[in-house]
């Protein structure tokens, strides 16, 4: 069995350190004289770099340590993964462009025509972070009004019609939401490959779509129990169609020499939150049942950072350092594999891995988190024994 | 008035070119190391830095239905070669309006800002049905209007809602620093009543087709004009001009001869053609698109010698104006 390792290219800024909540990389916060990607030179003037020249160096840092590649993720205020990726094509060679995508967001013919383009330009490294939408008004800004099970309706003919189009010169589909009348990709994109995709959601309507649709199932990372409990029931819905599904979590880990070291970097990161970021994230707003799993943990009403420890080596506050995920892994190089190496245990076939600042973090999980996992997990369990 | 020089990038031309599976095959004799990651793109990329040294300000990428993605390409070229601007046609039909500017955001701050947007003529109705476009004939207009207006709506307006027919928004637009950039320059065509209208509402540049006669080039500039001032806009004016150019006529013409041109196609000297092109900035055009094939070697003929013309002319124009 092998395991698929992913990083994440943070497209919403990055922070130089997990200490510090303003984006000194990249340009979501005022520019000063130490942010970089675009910085300012000696005379206070742009110096010339784009944000993604920085999302440039993450992406090199991540395929030269090991990962197959990075989540792109696609937010109303962050860079879009469809351009950051062929962007990216030419000065990078193994890693692979995981597109966070909302079907809403292109025609299924024409978006299987550009991905078809798009693995020709970078060698077959696309692949898709399928998103049906968290709702509410970030669904409106997107300009789409579908309700919740409507939009997994759509996202299960969306998937049916770009899958139709890729192997086929002659495909007609007659769904509630697309039509396609004698469709197919043209001759010469045949040969490429058909992206993999990954596919998040946590309702039964997106369980189900999974279960026909997905190569990887995708979740946070949730209290153990739970996330083992929802990956067995992914596979036996799969299986009962007769395929076999994977799974993947999507985890941030501050993985540091020693365990003090990594809850020192917590405790520092917990105490610089401002109440503006607690307010931000506080009952946000969102029909998405993800999104409420992780709201039951209320991190923002914590006081200390160790009220948010939830088990060993897991910590419920990751969202108010970074946004994102509440969920994450803590602890020494050790005990963070030994996390992964339980979770594949669990069920777990593929990660995407994150931690800040993601350039350096890179090299340090790649260098010294990985080449640990899959010996620790038999190692603790000797020196149990014993 | 300055003049805009682009040079359009077809991806469906010269097709064996750089592609694995269709270059030409090496006798067994000559010992092959090319290698997989050597594509079809290399060569996109060198038609754009050899379009980019010999002085045109961009690239044009026409919608290739059959050949690879116009906005790929551009983002792979844009990375790649600097300065020069990148042009990507593509139809309304792609998708979102809101998604599509929000791609435009991205790539105009990776790439200093040099998108522009040229909005390609819907396909007949079974093309379009088979691209799972069931909009009808009677609507197409109206979608690019409505496409445009939400695109540009939610680049420049916070909180922008928007319902239409076929674009719907509420309380969206771009955030600090999304907004920082300037929208793309769009680019429209078509000679049609309804083409000249839409324009004169939503282009910046204006392409036409080469016209049979420069009085009916004048006639149709001065209509869209006309349309624009009454919305208090103003358009500019391009033309997509294949071109075959060589040191002498005589060349040109016999090279015309043998190989066939699409009509419309300027052919004739270095100096014959530019004197060409200088008729056509008098008469108003200022954004120029060429084309010509072999698209790598004619963009360094035409950069080289037909480029340095054309300005000289147009900046004598301008001297005596």
């Amino acid at each position: 069995m092998s395991i698929d390792f992913y990083w994440r290219l943070p497209t919403h800024g990055c922070h130089s350190s997990i200490h510090r909540g303003s984006y000194d990389r990249g340009d979501w916060s005022p520019i000063s004289q130490h942010n970089i990607a675009p910085g300012l030179d000696r005379d206070d003037q742009d110096d010339g770099f784009a944000y993604i020249d920085h999302l440039a160096a993450i992406a090199k840092a991540a395929e030269s340590v090991g990962f197959q590649g990075g989540l792109i993720p696609s937010f109303p205020n962050t860079d879009d993964p469809w351009v950051i990726s062929p962007l990216l094509a030419r000065e990078t060679s193994s890693f692979r462009f995981m597109i966070a995508f909302q079907p809403g967001f292109g025609n299924p013919v024409q978006t299987a025509r550009a991905t078809a383009s798009l693995q020709r330009a970078t060698g077959g490294r696309t692949l898709f972070n399928i998103i049906t939408g968290g709702g509410g008004p970030a669904q409106l800004w997107w300009g789409d009004s579908f309700t919740h099970d409507d939009r997994y309706g759509r996202t299960s003919e969306w998937l049916d019609v770009f899958r139709g189009v890729w192997g086929s010169e002659d495909f007609s589909y007659k769904g509630r939401f697309y039509q396609v009348d004698h469709g197919g990709l043209p001759p010469l994109f045949r040969a490429e490959e058909f992206p993999e995709m990954w596919f998040s959601g946590s309702s039964e309507a997106a369980l189900q779509v999974a279960a026909d649709h997905a190569d990887y199932y995708l979740s946070w990372l949730e209290p153990f129990d739970q996330l083992t409990d929802k990956f067995a029931r992914v596979k036996a819905r799969t299986a009962a169609l007769g395929g076999e599904q994977k799974c993947a979590i999507r985890v941030d880990l501050v993985a540091r020499p020693t365990e003090e070291e990594a809850w020192r970097d917590i405790k520092l990161g917990f105490e610089n939150v401002t109440d503006a970021t607690r307010k931000q994230w506080r009952g946000q707003a969102t029909d998405s049942v993800g999104a409420s799993r992780q709201a039951a943990l209320r991190p923002t009403e914590a006081r200390y950072y160790d009220e948010l420890i939830v088990a060993p080596n897991l910590w419920g506050g990751f969202n108010l350092l970074r946004g994102g995920p509440a969920l994450g892994i803590v602890g020494s190089y050790e005990q963070c594999a030994a996390k992964l190496d339980e979770l594949i245990e669990r069920g777990a076939d593929g990660f995407i891995l994150a931690g800040t600042p993601h350039l350096e973090e890179a090299y340090r999980v790649g260098e010294e988190v990985l080449p640990l996992l899959g010996r620790s997990a038999s190692t603790l369990l000797q020196q149990a024994a014993e | 008035m300055s003049i805009n020089s682009y040079w359009q990038i077809d991806t469906a031309a010269e097709p064996h070119r750089s592609e694995p599976s269709r270059r030409p095959h090496l006798p067994g004799l000559i010992r092959d190391r090319r290698v997989p990651t050597q594509n079809r793109f290399d060569y996109y990329v060198q038609q754009a830095e050899g379009a980019a040294q010999t002085g045109f300000d961009g690239l044009f990428l026409p919608y290739r239905r059959d050949a690879d993605e116009s906005r790929i390409v551009a983002a792979v070229i844009a990375r790649a070669v600097p300065r020069i601007g990148v042009i990507p046609e593509f139809p309304v039909s792609i998708g979102s309006a809101v998604y599509a500017a929000k791609q435009a955001s991205t790539f105009q701050r990776s790439t200093h800002s040099r998108l522009g947007w040229a909005i390609a003529p819907d396909a007949d109705v079974a093309t379009r049905l088979a691209e799972g476009d069931t909009v009808g004939e009677e609507q197409l207009d109206e979608r690019v209007d409505e496409f445009l207006t939400v695109a540009r709506g939610v680049h420049s307006q916070r909180p922008f809602t928007f319902e239409g027919r076929h674009f719907e928004v509420k309380d969206g637009g771009f955030a600090d620093p999304l907004n920082r950039v300037p929208f793309p320059t769009v680019f429209l065509q078509g000679e049609s009543e309804e083409a000249l209208s839409l324009s004169a509402r939503h282009a910046d540049v204006h392409l036409f087709r080469p016209q049979a006669s420069g009085q009916a080039l004048a006639g149709l500039i001065e209509t869209l004009d006309g349309l624009a001032k009454r919305v208090d806009r103003s358009v500019a004016f391009g033309i997509l001009q294949p071109v075959l150019v060589r040191e002498l006529d005589e060349d040109a013409q016999s090279e015309a001869a043998r190989i066939g041109v699409v009509k419309g196609t300027l052919v004739g000297s270095f100096d014959t053609v530019a004197d060409r092109l200088a008729e056509l900035a008098a008469l108003g055009i200022t954004h120029f698109i060429l084309s010509a094939s072999p698209s790598l070697e004619e963009a360094y003929r035409v950069g080289q010698h037909l480029l340095p013309r054309l300005r000289a002319l147009t900046d004598t124009a301008r001297a005596a104006a």
